[in-house]
């Protein structure tokens, strides 16, 4: 069985990112960046109606306008579309103001419906407006029952009921979606924004119906997916497409506005939860009713766990009695798409959220409470480790009971992230060559998480040298192929498949040398030895170097005007585990995004949709609010680090208990349950019953 | 975007001459630049660059009052230590206002003049009141960051943290109008929003905003603002107070308020009510339910009455030192 190294040097410290130069010179080409010889810019026409049919769509203007090369329909004959956003036609031309103008210069034929269904409150309503004709809005649901529920309601002593709802959460990477694409004679060349660029190659070579070995995807720098950038979509296809006719490389990036649109977003979720629990503190009963939206699609495309609604149930605990009903509702609006952690921190958010309203029925301690009630060894230590940190029991006070106007609460909530294990498929290969000088090559992709370094740093445990003194590149079909950047898999995948490709290399080494052990001081007379040929050596994944899930907990501290609802977020505490620490700043890094993201789903983020024109009307980020650096907290890390469970993913249940834990926290300040994200001063001041109701309506 | 012509002025005659009846100025641009880019506004035919006309970009301090050319820009009133000195609540609103690159910019002109926030005004496909369309989305639709105070069928507030502090301080804009200057109160310088569901402000194009004289009787002044961020966020109710104080009292105190109507919401008996008296709580407590009489909450936008109410005694209160 293949082990880690003992006392490493590298591995479990912190290396800075081997690109950290290029990407604050500038020096480092995002997707967004390429300049291919020739391009064009690319832009979609969208549909400005929520439902309508399209009986026709006439180009000849666009292709008018000067400057423009190409323009295409995104489909053809008559069809329907089912959201705001959604594509009609693509144009490319010589600068972005021809695209512009061109886009405003198509003429469709369209006959808009009137009815349509952009809100889920509406959606499920009887005789509300069919997303899809003939289907009904709702699924019917899918009940899952442990135990006999309706009878252990009655044997609990303590029983609370609450309705807790989380919005649709809009994909927002900073660098926003898209690609160019070339396409020429030899095949298809693309520079793309993506997680997969292995995915992106099929789904592309799909749908131009070309052999995969005519389409080469690039990915050298891109800024950020979380689950949104997995496939080719609609803006890869349409730039080849372009690309064909126009016969140039064409660069079509979305804008902030189309992201807001068509690119996914987290399903919403509304959930009737009633729990019961013994008066010792026993969970005994749980019962939750959930329908969420995934916008007009429910649909197996979505790919990574993110097509429907569903949410797990009742989350990390184990209720001896549960019901559980889930269904999924259609809307006017873009679809989902797998969303960071998928389903987790919104389950994580009303379970998390009725644990406590429950413990302050119980009148028990919300931490006691969980450690009561959570049978997993690894958050309990987390627990324990993150209450001394925090000074849990110094500061927790009971729900409302701080003094004055601005209260101050303490909250926590839990994680699980079943995934974040390695694709056992993970491929790559090293050249090394004669001079010492050593390069990898796998077909993964950097997301920004540090996957080049992850590389750099087990190449450079595994054969003894420095991390800057190994060269790697990613990002490319043409390298042995590797997994996508989803689910939190990539570091489990390319630790151990590093791992094998140094250990076959020092094997071939020792063979073609003669030198017992060709690692460290020995390296280059080794290497030299090599004559004129260099070693390539592949390798794969192996067994016993990694391993899932990861577990964590978070605490957080806010401080709420009670008078302005205002919440302040303090500081927050995550307790993670993923195992076997590879590198400790790029890890703590995505923990800090992870935590601001959560913070930004508490308390800021919302798709908003007029129901009336059933447009999106926070398309930018004036009205779509993220976490700014005006509002992250003091963020403490603190990181168990266990070699012999081999490595695991972070990314995903770093985001998870956020919300959870800053809900808690407001309630635990003002003794009133928000049970809604996100978290406004709207809401809190609502909960705390300060809000006149609506005047008559004038008209 | 429309295509236009650029010019850039040398003097405030030329630059009405060059605007004429279809051009814009251009300062900052902030506003104008989203407005042109979502076609919100019929594109003018030219810009008219005034950032070089001479005189408007001076902090000019005096014994009765000062003044602040339009040009200045945000940025400057914030790094200005005299202004955070005579003018405390200036001082404050300017810091909340946008991000420091946007300050960097962002002119006192073009912060008053600026174009409605509302998100089906700035939306590119709805076609709302404001832009000469048939009805209000707002007012049974999408209302949490909408008005509590309208004079018409448009809810749309005004979000101009200086014009709020502006009120409070009893700034005067003077304008070049037809030649000649007009000077304006806060309140004037947006009745016409008030009653015109057009119109995000009272000028008319080829007004220019000339400079702003800010009395020095009233040595104490605050401006607090909520958001739903804690930075870079337009406020969901903003609040300016000023009076002098004299012998523990208040003398010619005003309070003004952004974000809850399509003007800064001054209520003048409330004003009256508050001179001459000592700051507590009570005090600013009734004063708060004078000003706030008569606000009328839509569906999502309630919250911005207990809001307004704790703005308003917290500015007030702050005016004690």
């Amino acid at each position: 069985m293949p082990s880690w190294p003992a006392n490493p040097k590298y591995i479990g410290q912190s290396t800075l990112r081997i690109d950290a130069e290029a990407k604050v010179t500038g020096r480092a080409r995002y997707a967004s960046d390429i300049q291919a010889d020739g391009w064009l810019y690319g832009m979609i026409l969208r549909s400005k109606w929520p439902a309508a049919k399209i009986s026709g769509i006439n180009l000849d203007k666009a292709m008018q306008v000067p400057g423009i090369k190409a323009a295409v329909k995104a489909r053809d004959g008559e069809f329907t579309v089912r959201f705001y956003g959604e594509e009609l036609a693509a144009v490319c031309g010589t600068t972005k103001q021809a695209c512009l103008d061109a886009l405003r210069a198509i003429e469709v034929k369209a006959e808009p419906k009137n009815e349509f269904a952009v809100r889920e409150d509406d959606a499920i309503k009887d005789g509300a407006p069919q997303v899809w004709d003939g289907v009904a809005n709702v699924t019917t649901g899918k009940l899952r029952e442990t135990g006999t529920v309706d009878q252990a309601f009655t044997e609990c002593d303590a029983v609370i009921e609450g309705f807790y709802t989380t919005p649709v959460q809009i994909h927002n990477p900073m660098e926003t979606h898209g690609n160019t694409v070339s396409w020429t004679d030899d095949g298809v060349t693309a520079w793309a924004s993506t997680q997969g660029v292995s995915s992106v190659r099929d789904a592309l070579s799909g749908a131009l119906k070309l052999d995969h070995s005519q389409v080469r995807v690039l990915t050298d720098f891109m800024g950020g997916g979380f689950g949104s950038k997995l496939g080719a979509t609609v803006e890869g296809v349409l730039a080849a497409r372009l690309s064909r006719e126009a016969r140039a490389p064409v660069r079509l990036m979305l804008t902030r506005f189309d992201n807001a649109l068509a690119v996914g977003n987290r399903p919403s979720s509304f959930q009737k939860i009633k729990i019961g629990a013994k008066a010792d503190g026993t969970l005994h009963a749980f019962e939750m009713e959930n329908y969420g939206t995934a916008g007009i699609g429910a649909g197996a495309d979505a790919g990574g766990g993110g097509g429907g609604a569903d949410i797990p149930a009742p989350y990390i605990y184990k209720v001896p009695n549960t019901r559980v009903k889930q269904s999924v509702v259609a809307v006017n609006a873009g679809s989902s798409r797998a969303f960071r952690a998928p389903g987790h921190p919104p389950a994580a958010f009303g379970m998390e959220s009725a644990m406590d309203d429950l413990a302050a029925k119980l009148g028990m301690d919300p931490l006691e409470f969980r450690l009561k009630n959570d049978s997993n060894e690894v958050r309990q230590r987390e627990y324990k480790i993150g209450a001394e940190k925090f000074g849990w029991k110094e500061k927790y006070q009971k729900p409302g009971s701080s003094p004055g106007v601005v209260k101050t609460g303490i909250g926590c909530a839990g994680a699980g992230w079943p995934a974040g294990g390695p694709s056992r498929r993970t491929q790559g290969e090293a050249q090394i060559n004669p001079d010492g000088s050593v390069e990898f090559r796998l077909g993964v992709q950097d997301i920004g998480t540090g996957t080049k370094t992850v590389i750099a740093v087990v190449a450079a445990e595994m054969l003894g040298l420095k991390p800057e003194q190994i060269t790697v590149r990613v990002g490319d079909t043409n390298f042995p192929p590797g997994p996508g950047s989803g689910g939190s898999t990539t570091c489990a995948s390319i630790s151990p498949t590093v791992y094998d490709i140094c250990d076959k290399a020092l094997q071939q080494l020792q063979t073609q040398s003669g030198i017992a052990d060709a690692r460290g001081d020995n390296w280059f007379a080794a290497c030299k030895k090599l004559g004129i040929t260099p070693l390539v050596v592949s390798g794969n994944w192996i067994d016993g170097l990694s391993t899932r899930p990861a577990y964590g907990v978070q605490f957080a501290k806010v401080e709420v005007d009670t008078e302005t609802g205002l919440v302040t977020v303090k500081k927050v505490l995550g307790v993670h585990d993923c195992g076997l620490i590879v590198n400790r700043n790029t890890l703590e890094s995505q923990i800090n995004g992870g935590i601001i993201m959560g913070m930004g789903y508490a308390l800021y983020e919302e798709r908003v949709m007029d129901d009336l024109s059933g447009v999106v009307l926070n398309p930018n980020f004036e009205t779509y609010k993220m976490s700014g650096i005006g509002d992250v907290p003091e963020i403490e890390i603190v990181l168990l680090n266990m070699p012999e469970r081999g490595v695991i993913g972070i990314g995903e249940p770093a985001t998870v208990p956020t919300a959870g834990a800053i809900a808690n926290a407001v309630f635990n300040a003002i003794g009133a349950r928000v049970p809604s994200l996100p978290i406004t001063p709207a809401k809190v001041l609502a909960a705390l019953g300060k809000v006149p109701p609506p005047a008559v309506s004038q008209t | 975007m429309k295509a236009f012509e650029y010019a850039t002025a040398l003097s405030t005659d030329s630059a009405r001459e060059l605007v004429a009846d279809h051009g814009a100025y251009l300062a900052g641009g902030n506003d104008l630049l989203g407005l042109l880019k979502e076609y919100l506004v019929p594109g003018p035919d030219i810009l008219v660059n005034i950032k070089s006309l001479p005189g408007l970009g001076k902090i000019e301090p005096g014994k009765e009052f000062w003044t602040i050319g339009s040009l200045v820009t945000v940025g400057e009133i914030e790094r200005n230590e005299e202004i955070a000195k005579v003018f405390p609540g200036l001082h404050d609103a300017a810091t909340e206002i946008a991000s420091p690159q946007i300050r960097n910019v962002a002119t006192v002109g073009g912060n008053l003049a600026q174009h409605s926030r509302c998100w089906y005004f700035r939306h590119r496909d709805t076609v709302c009141l404001k832009k000469n369309g048939d009805l209000c989305y707002a007012r049974n639709g999408e209302n949490r960051y909408h008005s509590l105070f309208t004079g018409n069928s448009c809810i749309s507030p005004v979000v101009s943290s200086l014009a709020t502090t502006f009120a409070a301080l009893d700034a005067t804009a003077i304008v070049l109008r037809e030649g000649k200057e007009a000077h304006m109160s806060m309140a004037g310088l947006y009745h016409r929003a008030w009653e015109n569901p057009l119109a995000h402000n009272s000028l008319d194009n080829g007004d220019l905003v000339l400079r702003v004289e800010i009395p020095t009787v009233r040595s104490r002044s605050a401006y607090l603002q909520v958001s739903d961020k804690h930075a870079f966020d337009w406020a969901l109710v903003s609040c300016a107070a000023a009076a002098e104080v004299v012998g523990g009292k208040l003398k010619s105190p005003r309070v003004a308020l952004g974000s809850i109507s399509p003007v800064p919401h001054q209520v003048e008996a409330a004003n009256s009510f508050l001179d001459g008296k000592t700051l507590d709580d009570a005090t600013v407590s009734q004063a708060a339910d004078m000003i706030l009489a008569g606000a009328t909450p839509l569906e999502h936008n309630g919250y911005k009455v207990p809001m307004a109410h704790a703005l308003i005694r917290r500015a007030l209160l702050k005016l004690k030192g």
